[in-house]
């Protein structure tokens, strides 16, 4: 019990000083705001001018469509990026051995920051971008707390499935020099494979089915389905067992090529 | 002839005063609250050519602030500077090609790039005629102790071998007039050796200006004729070396060993005592009233001296005393 | 002109040597330009299989537009990526000040320190889109119209160019330019597109204000035939002024910058 609140205390301190950093770059988060609003208006247009030829695409009507896609512009900026650069920064620069000599765990500590950061830069999003598209592109979001409710877990579960993701692939990446550029490989794959660009019933079936194998559909498409309402909420229970199940598998990858590359390091006495 | 003529040269920056927060930023755009900060103050000097110049002073004394000044970076609030008859501000380039310029702390360097290419660089932004650069590269090669590490990029350098490739670099050019900021920070004895008699040979052989703000008096006492002391941006000192340990170091101290207990001296007028134990004695006297000769007399009448030693002041102390007391300055008269 | 066109080959020259030592980093860095611009085009191949045209654009018609603009933006990340990382990488640690010790323009300095090589993927990007359009759409592919395309992208690259460097003057006042930068420049994913597809506010924006538009939607009319009239031949004009207003204005902070010195 005592543990429980030590460790508490720790994630709360953890939480507090994520948000306190991110607050801190104000000119940087106006910055990457606008360029975010710029960004949306282009593909709102670009959609709004499709469905000016027809009234549904792969199914979806225009409403569902511009909702997915304004919701999964304000999730994109969340998971386009990870945290790569700052993984390849903590084994060079020698940190993680006092990293791993700390009393928390550190995947659980970093997985917490990285978690705080998302669902801060989420409610930014959802205030600045998500009431610029409801005032200007006529966008309804449900009302439903339900639908909220289930939203949000679903994307805590996705974020879950990715942060373990970008652990495994942080681990790979260290290897390289060249981090930067390995990350835009990175996004490249998961701009298109995760939803962030289009719903992915869009895409061509052989596309679809390699998306379907890729964790990062969890993280954008699912979620932001169910938020739109292109998924009934009546599939919410295995879509949860699905996600899950990712989960499962990626942590425990995650943590094996982890204590791996810990024991390399080690060893070269990196 | 001056190389270098500053007059009544003078810089105050203005910042502007911000509070937190957006609405301090705000704030700050619309009505900025503006607070001056006067670096340096009326300042006059001339250099000629040929000579060596130590421009000395406390940290945020002004040093850095005259040096950006006299290379063009920086534009003067008052006063002028001009150099080898430019104004270093409005004729940015033609100066340039006069001067070379060290930082001691950061590098003019390609990080990436092996010593060679950095100097094949330089070489062709001043354009130096490709026969003289040759000639002078295996000079500075031989001198500098270049050869091993030609090849190196910057980035793999030690700290040693990065103030030499920056030497050459800054000297690649043949400039008339070379800036150099502390060159010989952090360096250890051998290499600081090396690097002040690069200096010295190439003042003596090119008969180039040098000026050169230090916090090591090694490289003042082996390299400068002249000194200018600077405190909170107005020239305190400016005059020969010597002259420095003449003017503010006018006492010496004199330590007797005895080999029976001290009791009971009479000092002669103009002495003090300093430390007293029972086989030591230590006095301070003002050389321009009595001599060593007579103190030494006075006190071997009264005791029974069995050594003693003489003490002038070095350099460093007298600096110390002088930028720990401030109105120490005021003891001479600046030398104009 | 001849001295800085040596100079400037050298730093070409020293660029290509440290290339060459980092082969895999160089090859990594354009394979990943081109994926990422790969990821996009895919997702616009998806969607418009299913319809035939937007709007009357058809999706070779807007690969045109995307391809023009792609290669605009190559020459500036080519020539001028610099001047995004003035403030953090040569203003705040004092480096920039070796720029002003030396007798040349200090912002050639700047742009010919670091020659981004990256911008290849730009270039195979771009080339492929233009000709796989021009082909695709049977435009005629003269001594004319390549002399045409060239003049837009140099213009349009200029123009790139010239918004960057404004920006990046900010640098001299806040020192941190980087994220006013990539605000104005996000502007020009505006100009993937036809500016017929926003509301007109955004058309005049990318037209006059921060004129993009010049880099893809008015040369990519004009080789469709669209009747664009003299704005067909604007963008060299625009470049200029654009490029002149910058310079002054880089002159300025220079300026700011003597008197303050950080």
């Amino acid at each position: 019990m005592n543990k429980l609140a030590y460790r508490l205390r720790i994630y709360r301190s953890v939480v507090g000083m994520n948000i306190k950093e991110m607050l801190a770059y104000n000119l940087w988060f106006w910055s990457q705001l606008g360029a975010h609003l710029f960004l949306t208006i282009v593909y709102v247009s670009f959609w709004k001018a499709l469905y000016s030829e027809r009234e549904t695409i792969a199914g979806l009507t225009m409403q569902q469509t511009l909702t997915y896609i304004i919701l999964a512009r304000m999730i994109a900026p969340l998971v386009q990026w990870g945290y790569t650069q700052e993984f390849g920064y903590w084994i060079r620069e020698g940190t993680i051995s006092s990293e791993l000599l700390r009393p928390v765990d550190f995947q659980e500590r970093i997985f917490i920051g990285h978690l705080t950061r998302t669902f801060v830069a989420l409610a930014q999003q959802l205030l600045v971008t998500g009431s610029f598209a409801v005032l200007v592109f006529d966008i309804r979001l449900p009302t439903d707390p339900l639908i909220w409710l289930s939203f949000l877990i679903s994307l805590l579960l996705g974020c879950s499935i990715l942060f373990c993701f970008d652990w495994i692939f942080g681990c790979v990446a260290f290897y390289s020099t060249e981090v930067w550029g390995l990350q835009v490989v990175r996004g490249s794959i998961l701009m298109l494979f995760s939803g962030v660009l289009l719903p992915l019933t869009m895409l061509p079936s052989g596309l679809q089915t390699l998306a379907q194998w890729m964790p990062f559909a969890q993280s954008v498409s699912i979620p932001v389905s169910l938020l739109s309402g292109i998924t009934p909420l009546d599939q919410l229970g295995s879509i949860w067992l699905q996600q899950l199940a990712w989960l499962a598998v990626m942590l425990m990858l995650s943590r094996l090529m982890f204590n791996f590359s810990v024991r390399k390091i080690t060893v070269q006495g990196g | 002839m001056s190389v270098i003529d500053v007059r009544n040269l003078g810089k105050t920056y203005r910042t502007i005063e911000k509070e937190g927060g957006v609405k301090g930023a705000i704030k700050a755009l619309f009505r900025p609250q503006y607070r001056e900060k006067v670096a340096v103050h009326d300042l006059n000097f001339q250099i000629d050519a040929g000579e060596i110049v130590g421009y000395i002073g406390v940290n945020g004394a002004g040093k850095s602030t005259t040096i950006k000044m006299l290379t063009g970076i920086l534009y003067p609030t008052t006063g002028a500077v001009t150099v080898l008859g430019h104004d270093p501000q409005r004729e940015r380039v033609a100066n340039a090609r006069n001067i070379g310029v060290v930082f001691g702390q950061r590098s003019q360097l390609w990080w990436d790039l092996a010593l060679i290419e950095s100097l094949n660089l330089v070489a062709n932004i001043y354009e130096v005629e490709p026969s003289r650069y040759k000639q002078l590269l295996s000079h500075f090669s031989e001198v500098l102790e270049l050869d091993e590490i030609l090849k190196t990029p910057i980035r793999s350098m030690s700290l040693g071998q990065k103030m030499r490739a920056e030497l050459a670099a800054a000297f690649i050019h043949e400039p008339k007039i070379v800036y150099l900021d502390e060159p010989t920070i952090g360096l250890d004895v051998m290499v600081k050796q090396r690097i002040r008699e690069f200096i010295k040979d190439y003042n003596q052989t090119h008969n180039t200006t040098v000026m050169l703000t230090t916090h090591d008096l090694g490289d003042i006492e082996q390299l400068c004729s002249r000194v200018i002391i600077i405190d909170a941006g107005s020239k305190v000192y400016d005059g020969p070396l010597h002259a420095i340990k003449q003017q503010f170091g006018k006492y010496r101290t004199i330590t007797f060993e005895t080999n029976q207990p001290i009791t009971n001296v009479q000092l002669p007028p103009a002495c003090e005592q300093l430390s007293l134990s029972e086989y030591s004695l230590e006095l301070k006297f003002d050389r321009s009233q009595l001599s060593a000769s007579q103190v030494a007399t006075a006190l071997m009448q009264q005791i029974d001296v069995a050594d003693f030693t003489l003490n002038e002041p070095d350099l460093e102390s007298i600096i110390k005393h002088l930028y720990q007391n401030p109105t120490a300055y005021n003891e001479v008269a600046v030398n104009e | 002109m001849l001295r800085y066109s040596k100079i400037y080959w050298y730093f070409v020259v020293q660029r290509f040597k440290i290339l060459m030592e980092y082969r895999l980093n160089f090859f990594i860095g354009s394979i990943s330009t081109v994926l990422f611009q790969g990821a996009s085009i895919i997702a616009m191949w998806a969607v418009l299989r299913q319809v035939p045209s937007i709007q009357g654009w058809t999706l070779e018609q807007i690969l045109l537009i995307y391809g023009l603009l792609t290669l605009s933006k190559g020459i500036n990340h080519l020539f001028a990526d610099n001047l995004w990382v003035i403030g953090r990488d040569y203003i705040r640690p004092g480096q920039f000040d070796r720029f002003l010790v030396r007798p040349i323009n200090p912002l050639f300095h700047l742009l010919a320190d670091r020659i981004c090589h990256d911008a290849i993927g730009d270039f195979i990007v771009g080339f492929g889109l233009v000709g796989y359009a021009m082909v695709k759409l049977q435009l005629p592919i003269t001594l004319a119209s390549i002399s045409f395309i060239i003049l837009m992208v140099i213009s349009g690259g200029i123009i790139f160019i010239a918004l960057n460097l404004i920006t990046a003057a900010t640098a001299f006042w806040i020192m941190d330019s980087i994220p006013v930068t990539n605000l104005v420049f996000s502007t020009n994913e505006f100009a993937q597109y036809p500016l017929t597809f926003y509301h007109r506010s955004v058309g005049i924006l990318l037209t006059w204000l921060l004129p993009y538009g010049f880099a893809s939607y008015y040369p990519a009319s004009y080789l469709l035939g669209h009747s664009i009239g003299w704005m067909a031949w604007l963008a060299p004009l625009i470049a200029l002024v654009s490029i002149t207003i910058a310079y002054r204005f880089w002159v300025f902070g220079l300026k700011h910058y003597g008197s303050t010195g950080s």
